[in-house]
C-alpha cells in the first residue's frame, strides 16, 4: 500500500498509522487522543461541508480538520 | 521514588480520618453524575482566578471517614497547554488555594473507549496518590460487543477497578468501601517503561529541580519533571527559570536534547503509556464481534447527513430561538408587572422625595431589569443542557465548523452566537463550551452584536412613527424589511470584526479542533434541573450586583441636582391650575344668598347633587360610545352613536328643567373647570420631570455632548436617552417619554409614537425625528453595547476588566460611526 495522509482517506476506509506530524502541540494532542503509529483508524464520515472529518480510532469517535488530518501519516488497508 | 510530602501528609491525614479525594477523567465519563451520586446536590462551585473552568466540592461521609469530593474539570490530558487545562494538574497537587490538596484520586474511567481514558490514568497514577478506577459506561460497552474482567484489569493496573453506574445508583458502595480501605494503603507510584536516555535526564532534573527547592518553595515531584521534560511549558516551567535563571535554562535543554535523541519527546511519553495500555487491556478486555452499527453510528447518518442531517440542524436552531422568544416573553412581562407592582406598592407607602425615587426607579428598577433576562438564559440552558446530555452539542459543532472557521471560529461558537440574537449573556456563558482560549475571547466578544431582544423594542417604535408603512414589489412591507436589516446590520459588523481580531491580538498558535463525537445518551431531568438552577443562580448574584449599582447611578446622575427651585415654580403652577375653581362666576349666586364662589358653593349639599348628576350623565355618554365601538362594525355605529348623543342632550335638558337654567350653567361651568385643572395638572407633572431632567447631571451631559451627535440628526434629549440607557438599552423607549414629557410610556403605546413625530427640534419649528434620524437611531442601537448586564457577565467570564471594557468602546465607536453615515446618507438622500 502506498503512503498517504489521513485527510485523502475515503469514507469507510481503514488505515495504519505511520507518523504523526505537525507542530508540537497539534502533534502532542494527536498522541495523547491515541493517534499514534501502528494505530488503526477509519474514516467514518465527512461534514456535510466539507470539513472536518470524522474517524474511528480506539474503539472511539473523533472529529478533527482536514488541515490536522493532512499531518497524519498513513498507509491504507485493504 | 515515593515524595517525602506527600507521604508525611497522608500519615497525619489517617490519624485525623477526614479526607480530599479529587474526581478526574476525561470529559462525558460521567463525573458530575458520580459526584452528585456520591455528594448530593448540596454542592459549591469554586472557582480559579485567571481561567473559566472551576470545580465543584461536595462531601460525603463513609464509615467513619469523613471525605470532601472534587469533581474537577474534565481533562484528556495532564500535559499543560492552557491556563485552562492546568488547573487539574495544579488541583492535584494541591497547589490552588480554591480547593484543598487531595491525598486520594478517583479515576472516572469510561469503558467504551478505554484505551483512551486510561491515558489520563496512567499520568495521574505516576503521582502515586492513593487511587481507585471508577469504571463507567460498561453497560455501554457491552452493546458493543466489549467484556472487561475488572479482577484481572485491577492486578494489572495494580490499582483498584469497581464498576459503577451512577444514574442507576449500582456500584457505588463498593467504590466508597474500596476507596476508603485504599486511603489507609496506598500504594507505590505506577512506573513505566521509558527509554533508558529518558528516564536518567528526568531523573537529572528532577535532581536539579529539587535543588531549586529552596528558592521555589517545595520540591517539586517526578512526574513533574517528567512533565516538563515533555511540554516545555507550564507554570513549574516559568517558576524553574525564573528561580534558576540562564543557567538552569541551558541545563534544562540540555537535558532536554538527551532526554528524546532527536525524537519528539510526546511520541515517547504517547508511545510509552499507550504501549502499557495495551498490555493491561489485552489481558483484560475481550471484544466480541458485533452484527450491525451501534445506534449511535444509525443515528449519527441521519443527524450528520447532507441534507437530513443540515435540516434536522435548522429545525433545532429554529426551535430554541423561537423558544427563547415566545416562551420567555410572558414570563418577562410577569417579571415586569411584578417589578411595577412591587415599586407601586413600595412607592404608595412612601413619601415623595429622593429616597422614594432610589428605591423605587433604582433599586427596585434596577432588580427587574436583571431578573427580567433570567427567563431567556433559563430556557436557553434548557435547550443546551439537554442537547449537551444527549451528546448533540459536539455533533452541531461538527456541522458548523466549516462554516465558523472561515470567520476564524469554530463549530463550537456557533450556539452561543446563535443564542445571542435572544440575549448576549447566556450567550456569553454558553462560550465556555470553546476549548481554545483565544477562539473563546473571540466568541465572546462577538456576542453582544448580534441583535438581542433588548434591542426589539427600540426598533418597533421607531419604525413605526418613522418607516412609511409601505410594500415594494406588491408584498414585501418596508417597515419588515428594516426590521431584517437592522438584524443584519449586527451581524456585517461582526464578521470584519472576527477576522480582525483572529488574525491581530486573539491569533491562536493552534486551534486544534480534536473533538471527541462521544455516543448518545438520555438527558437526565434531575442533572439539568441542578444546572439549569445552578446557572441561574450565578447569573443573578453575579450580573445582579453590577447592574444594580448601576441602574443607582444613573438613577442619581438623572434625579439630582433636583432644584427646589424647579419644584417650587411648578407647585405654584399647581396652585393656580385649580384657581377657576376657587373663583368665582356671577352664576353662583343661585344657589343661595351670600355665595359669591365656586369654592364656597361647593360646600352646599345641593351643589355637590346636582354637580354628581351632571357627570353621571357625561361618564354614561362615554360608556355608551366605548360599548358601541366594542360591539358594532363600522357601518353601524354612526346611528347609535347619534342616539347616544340624543339621550345625552335629554338627560341634560331634564336637569336643566330641574335646576333652572343659571345653576345649570354654574354647574356645567365647575365641571368644565374641574377638567381643565385635571388635564393641566397632569401637564405640570410631566412638564416638571422632564425640567428636571433638562437640569439633572444627566441632561447636562446631553446638552454637553449635542455637538458631537448634530452630525447623527440627533439633539441632546436622544443623547441624554442614549447615556441614560447604558444599564439597558430597552429603557430608552422610557427614557424617551420621561424626555419628551410624557410621564409613562411604554412601547405600544400610541402617544409616544406620536409624541416622538410630532417633536420639534428645540427654538425652532423644525421636526426633531426624520425617517434619517429614526433609522440613525437604529443603528446606534443595533451597534452599541449598551447593556450593563453583559458588559458584567463579560468582565466575570474573561476575569478582567479589559474585555467589557474594549467591548464597550470599540461597540460605541462603530455605533456612533455607523449611525452617523446612516444619517448622512438618508438625509442627504431626502429622508
Ligand atoms: N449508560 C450510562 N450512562 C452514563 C453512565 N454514567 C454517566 N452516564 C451518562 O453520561 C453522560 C455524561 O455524564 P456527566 O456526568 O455529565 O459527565 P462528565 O462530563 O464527565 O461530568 C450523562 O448523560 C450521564 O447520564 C453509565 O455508567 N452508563
Ligand atoms: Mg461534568
Amino acid at each position: 500500500m502506498t503512503p498517504t495522509v489521513l485527510s485523502t482517506l475515503g469514507v469507510g476506509r481503514k488505515a495504519r498509522v505511520l507518523d504523526v506530524g505537525g507542530d508540537a502541540q497539534l502533534q502532542q494532542r494527536l498522541l495523547e487522543f491515541g493517534i499514534l503509529p501502528g494505530v488503526e483508524v477509519r474514516l467514518v464520515r465527512v461534514a456535510p461541508l466539507g470539513d472536518p472529518i470524522e474517524i474511528e480510532v480506539l474503539g472511539y469517535n473523533l472529529s478533527l480538520r482536514k488541515n490536522e488530518a493532512a499531518h497524519v501519516h498513513i498507509e491504507a488497508l485493504p | 521514588m515515593t515524595e517525602a510530602r506527600p507521604a508525611g501528609e497522608s500519615t497525619r491525614n489517617l490519624r485525623r480520618d477526614k479526607h480530599v479525594v479529587a474526581l478526574l477523567g476525561n470529559p462525558n465519563t460521567g463525573k458530575s453524575t458520580l459526584f452528585t451520586a456520591l455528594t448530593g446536590t448540596r454542592q459549591k462551585i469554586a472557582n480559579y482566578p485567571g481561567v473559566t473552568v472551576e470545580a465543584k466540592v461536595g462531601h460525603m461521609q463513609f464509615e467513619n471517614t469523613e471525605l470532601t469530593v472534587i469533581d474537577l474539570p474534565g481533562t484528556y490530558s495532564l500535559a499543560a497547554r492552557s491556563p485552562d487545562e492546568r488547573v487539574a494538574t495544579e488541583a492535584l497537587l494541591g497547589r490552588l488555594d480554591e480547593t484543598p490538596k487531595p491525598d486520594g484520586v478517583i479515576l472516572v474511567v469510561d469503558a467504551s473507549s478505554l484505551d483512551r481514558n486510561l491515558y489520563l490514568a496512567t499520568q495521574v497514577l505516576e503521582f502515586g496518590l492513593p487511587s481507585v478506577i471508577a469504571l463507567t459506561m460498561v453497560d455501554v460497552a457491552k452493546t458493543r460487543g466489549i467484556t472487561i474482567d475488572l479482577e484481572k484489569l485491577s492486578r494489572a493496573i495494580g490499582c483498584p477497578v469497581v464498576a459503577v453506574n451512577a444514574p442507576k445508583g449500582e456500584g457505588l458502595h463498593e467504590l466508597k468501601a474500596t476507596l476508603h480501605k485504599r486511603l489507609h494503603h496506598p500504594a507505590a507510584p505506577l512506573s513505566l517503561e521509558f527509554p533508558p536516555e529518558f528516564v536518567s535526564a528526568v531523573d537529572a532534573l528532577h535532581l536539579k529541580l529539587a535543588d531549586l527547592g529552596v528558592t521555589l518553595g517545595y520540591t517539586p515531584t517526578r512526574p513533574e519533571a517528567l512533565r516538563l521534560i515533555v511540554d516545555a511549558a507550564g507554570p513549574l516551567f516559568e517558576e524553574a527559570h525564573e528561580a534558576g535563571g540562564s543557567a538552569f535554562d541551558e541545563e534544562f535543554s540540555k537535558l532536554r536534547t538527551q532526554a528524546c535523541g532527536g525524537k519528539s519527546a510526546a511520541l515517547i511519553e504517547a508511545q510509552a503509556r499507550y504501549g502499557r495500555i495495551s498490555a493491561w487491556t489485552r489481558e483484560a478486555r475481550t471484544q466480541e464481534k458485533i452484527e450491525g452499527r451501534t445506534l449511535t453510528d444509525r443515528v449519527d447518518s441521519i443527524l450528520t447527513h447532507r441534507l437530513w442531517g443540515t435540516l434536522v440542524f435548522i429545525l433545532v436552531m429554529g426551535v430554541i430561538f423561537q423558544s427563547i422568544y415566545t416562551w420567555a416573553s410572558p414570563l418577562m412581562d410577569l417579571i415586569e408587572s411584578g417589578t411595577k407592582w412591587v415599586g407601586d406598592l413600595v412607592g404608595s407607602n412612601m413619601a415623595d422625595g429622593p429616597l422614594k425615587g432610589l428605591i423605587v426607579d433604582g433599586v427596585i428598577g434596577g432588580a427587574g431589569g436583571v431578573l427580567v433576562f433570567l427567563p431567556q438564559i433559563l430556557i436557553l440552558f434548557l435547550f443546551i443542557a439537554i442537547l449537551e446530555d444527549l451528546g448533540y452539542m459536539s455533533r452541531a459543532a461538527f456541522l458548523m465548523d466549516r462554516l465558523m472557521s472561515r470567520f476564524g471560529l469554530t463549530g463550537r461558537s456557533f450556539i452561543p452566537l446563535l443564542s445571542s440574537f435572544a440575549c448576549a449573556i447566556p450567550g456569553i456563558m454558553g462560550a465556555r463550551v470553546i476549548e481554545d482560549r483565544n477562539t473563546r475571547l473571540t466568541t465572546i466578544f462577538l456576542a453582544p452584536f448580534m441583535s438581542c431582544s433588548a434591542r426589539l423594542p427600540v426598533y418597533t417604535v421607531m419604525i413605526a412613527a418613522f418607516v412609511p408603512d409601505q410594500k415594494v414589489l406588491g408584498f414585501v412591507s418596508v417597515q419588515g424589511l428594516t426590521l431584517f436589516a437592522m438584524y443584519w446590520v449586527g451581524v456585517l459588523a461582526a464578521i470584519p470584526t472576527a477576522i480582525v481580531l483572529k488574525k491581530g491580538i486573539l491569533k491562536s498558535k493552534i486551534t486544534p479542533f480534536l473533538l471527541e463525537l462521544p455516543s448518545y445518551k438520555m438527558p437526565r431531568p434531575k442533572a439539568i434541573a441542578l444546572t439549569l438552577f445552578e446557572k441561574g443562580g450565578a447569573f443573578v448574584k453575579r450580573a445582579g450586583t453590577i447592574i444594580l449599582a448601576v441602574s443607582v447611578i444613573v438613577w442619581a446622575l438623572s434625579y439630582f441636582p433636583h432644584s427646589q427651585e424647579i419644584t417650587d415654580k411648578w407647585e405654584s403652577e399647581r396652585e393656580k391650575s385649580s384657581y377657576p375653581l376657587k373663583t368665582g362666576s356671577k352664576l353662583v349666586g343661585e344657589f343661595g344668598v351670600g355665595i359669591y364662589t365656586f369654592e364656597a358653593a361647593a360646600k352646599l349639599p345641593e351643589f355637590q347633587k346636582a354637580l354628581a348628576e351632571y357627570k353621571l350623565i357625561g361618564v354614561r355618554y362615554s360608556e355608551r360610545i366605548a360599548q358601541i365601538e366594542g360591539e358594532l362594525e363600522e357601518g353601524q355605529r354612526e346611528r347609535e352613536i347619534a342616539r347616544a348623543g340624543e339621550i345625552r342632550a335629554e338627560a341634560y335638558t331634564g336637569l336643566q328643567r330641574d335646576l333652572g337654567r343659571y345653576k345649570f350653567l354654574a354647574i356645567s361651568e365647575y365641571a368644565d373647570a374641574e377638567i381643565w385643572r385635571d388635564e393641566r395638572l397632569a401637564e405640570i407633572d410631566s412638564a416638571e420631570a422632564g425640567e428636571h431632567l433638562r437640569n439633572s447631571y444627566m441632561g447636562r451631559m446631553g446638552r454637553t455632548i449635542e455637538p458631537a451627535v448634530k452630525p447623527l440628526g440627533w439633539d441632546w434629549r436622544i443623547a441624554m436617552a442614549a447615556i441614560a440607557s447604558f444599564p439597558a438599552r430597552e429603557v430608552v423607549i422610557g427614557t424617551l417619554g420621561t424626555i419628551f414629557n410624557l410621564s409613562d410610556a411604554d412601547e405600544t403605546s400610541e402617544p409616544l409614537r406620536e409624541t416622538l413625530q410630532k417633536a420639534k427640534r428645540e427654538g425652532s419649528d423644525e421636526k426633531l425625528f426624520s425617517l434619517a434620524t429614526g433609522l440613525s437611531v437604529m443603528v446606534f442601537f443595533a451597534l452599541c453595547c449598551q447593556c450593563a448586564a453583559t458588559l458584567a457577565v463579560m468582565r466575570r467570564e474573561t476575569n478582567s476588566w479589559r474585555w467589557p471594557l474594549a467591548s464597550f468602546l470599540y461597540m460605541t465607536t462603530l455605533a456612533y460611526f455607523g449611525a452617523l453615515v446612516t444619517y448622512q446618507i438618508a438625509h442627504a438622500l431626502g429622508g
